[in-house]
């Protein structure tokens, strides 16, 4: 399909067509060698490919009309790529990234990679930038993080702060606490299993925190990462990251931004555009180009 | 195996998913349609699960993504519900043309069960609508979707005044076309009785109220889906997957 600015290709490749993705090429970009960074958008948790409320059909589109290409792909056992039998996830999501850097590549010629994920998406961006030297970008949305010395004591400051506003204002509140006690009730009666499609997740450990954000400095690559209301049990200062990683020269690549009041899958649109927003300014800054 | 593909009008095209029959061609088309919002993503692999089970029951199977949601284009601000029925005539065509079937089956889940039946009634070729949880109509679905963003709101306690305001002009955090609105007030449910009824079945769980469609023949699966309260959990349930495939591979 084609419209203006991009061509969108579904695509069935890896080994016997098993894994699916739809590659949104840009028509707008300049035919200046080398190539920009393509995007990879993985899948998070559960969800399929569109990722959550859209977001990733809409940034794929969006990325296109500034020039950059992106694969929007459904890994192993997630929305219309059926699960490989006899790996472990992560030995799954490992394989089904040698067959999305293999047809990147047959797609797109050879381009740098910038690898972007959401929740246990970030986490598999992690893992997988490490050992791919053509990654040069991660956008990491909730990613694992340590708690650095200053945690607590901002956690009970936060805390008291969030309490002060509920008791200023309970009519607000009240209806909010009245719904999630029914909800749980309700739940707590049903013997079928509900299955939280995005909270499914193997964090990646701090040493291959560390080695990432290394391997993308070394490339000269920049790291993208948004924390929402989601990460506040790990997470509640912008420069957190960068202190427990204590990663050389991590100011001058790596941006960190902190939404406290922002709910996990970007169910405002206010917040959807606002993250859209970030990132496509955040791509439109230059990047290392690929010399192979 | 299945196909991806584009298909329909320049300025909206319809993202589709073609499942060929596995086993002998029964020459049966199904149309899968989604229900939309957040009901889209919690059904997005039961019903593939279902398409690939109807293929190896040796049915065409073609699933869509209305346009302006999934992998489809079109903005969703500009769409309208006439737009929602075309895809369905359009997707029923271009699976007749792919298959060569002349019998069709239609699946409308929640709010699509509402555009199925509305044009089914512009098709001739239609031999049987399955309907999963149908909306009773669309007011009430506007309730519903308005009910949902009252609450997802009251998770959001940083939000101002004006900004609650606006965001409850919201229908389950999308903002809607006037004419789109317009569109599902008008939507009442005499649009399943203008099918006929030896060609409706419906599917419903044990969380749907009072059934929309009278006379219509039903198969209860004991399963909550929730769908006014939980925007984001999976639907996995074994007996609603048999209980869909029952109804649409039955003779």
């Amino acid at each position: 399909m084609s419209d203006r600015a991009m061509t969108e290709v579904p695509l069935q490749f890896g080994e016997g067509g098993r894994l699916f993705g739809i590659l949104t090429v840009s028509d707008v970009q300049s035919s200046d060698l080398p190539k920009p960074p393509a995007f990879v958008f993985l899948t998070a948790g559960l969800l399929h490919r569109v990722g959550p409320h859209r977001m990733y059909v809409r940034l794929a589109r969006e990325l296109a009309q500034i020039g950059i290409n992106s694969l929007r792909v459904d890994l192993a056992g997630i929305g219309d790529s059926p699960p490989c039998p006899d790996l472990t996830y992560q030995q799954s999501v490992a394989a089904d990234y040698v067959e999305i850097s293999s047809v990147l590549e047959s797609q797109l010629g050879p381009a740098p990679i910038v690898l972007a994920g959401l929740c246990s998406g970030a986490d598999n961006v992690i893992r997988l930038s490490i050992s791919d030297p053509r990654v040069v970008g991660m956008v990491l949305l909730d990613p694992v993080c340590c708690k650095d010395d200053g945690f607590r004591k901002r956690a009970v400051v936060f805390s008291a702060k969030a309490f002060a506003r509920k008791s200023m204002e309970p009519a607000r509140y009240l209806p909010w606490l009245k719904r999630r006690i029914g909800a749980r009730a309700l739940l707590s009666n049903d013997t079928e299993i509900q299955i939280d499609n995005l909270t499914l997740r193997v964090s990646p450990t701090q040493e291959q925190m560390r080695a990432a954000f290394e391997s993308v400095r070394e490339r000269d690559g920049r790291v993208l990462s948004v924390f929402t209301e989601y990460a506040l049990r790990y997470y509640n200062h912008i420069g957190q990251m960068g202190r427990v990683l204590g990663v050389e020269g991590y100011e001058q690549n790596c941006t960190e931004i902190f939404w406290p009041h922002v709910e996990h899958s970007y169910q405002l649109e206010s917040h959807r555009r606002r993250l859209i927003d970030e990132i496509i300014s955040w791509a439109a800054q230059p990047m290392p180009k690929l010399s192979i | 195996m299945h196909e991806a593909f584009f298909f329909g009008p320049a300025d909206r095209q319809i993202f589709a998913m073609y499942h060929p029959p596995v086993i002998a061609d029964k020459r049966v088309l199904t149309v899968i349609c989604p229900p939309l919002f957040a009901e889209f993503n919690r059904t997005h692999s039961i019903l593939r699960k279902l398409a690939v089970s109807l293929a190896e029951h040796g049915q065409h199977v073609l699933r869509i993504d209305f346009s302006g949601t999934g992998d489809s284009f079109g903005n969703l601000e500009e769409l309208t519900i006439s737009d929602w029925v075309d895809d369905i005539a359009l997707a029923v065509q271009e699976g007749r043309d792919l298959s060569g079937c002349t019998a069709v089956r239609i699946l409308g889940v929640r709010a699509s069960a509402l555009l199925a039946c509305k044009s089914a009634t512009t098709m001739s070729n239609v031999e049987r609508l399955v309907l999963w949880d149908p909306v009773h109509d669309g007011t009430e679905y506007l309730r519903a979707l308005a009910r949902e963003q009252v609450a997802i709101l009251e998770q959001h306690h940083h939000l101002g005044r004006a900004q609650r305001r606006d965001i409850l002009q919201n229908y389950r955090m999308y903002s809607l076309s006037d004419g789109m609105l317009e569109e599902f007030h008008g939507f009442d449910n005499g649009v399943y009785s203008s099918v006929p009824k030896n060609k409706l079945r419906v599917v419903s769980t044990s969380s749907a109220g009072e059934l929309p469609v009278q006379g219509a023949s039903q198969n209860v699966v004991k399963f909550a889906c929730y769908w006014e309260t939980n925007t984001e959990g999976l639907i996995v349930s074994q007996p609603v997957l048999e209980g869909l495939s029952q109804c649409l591979t039955e003779q």
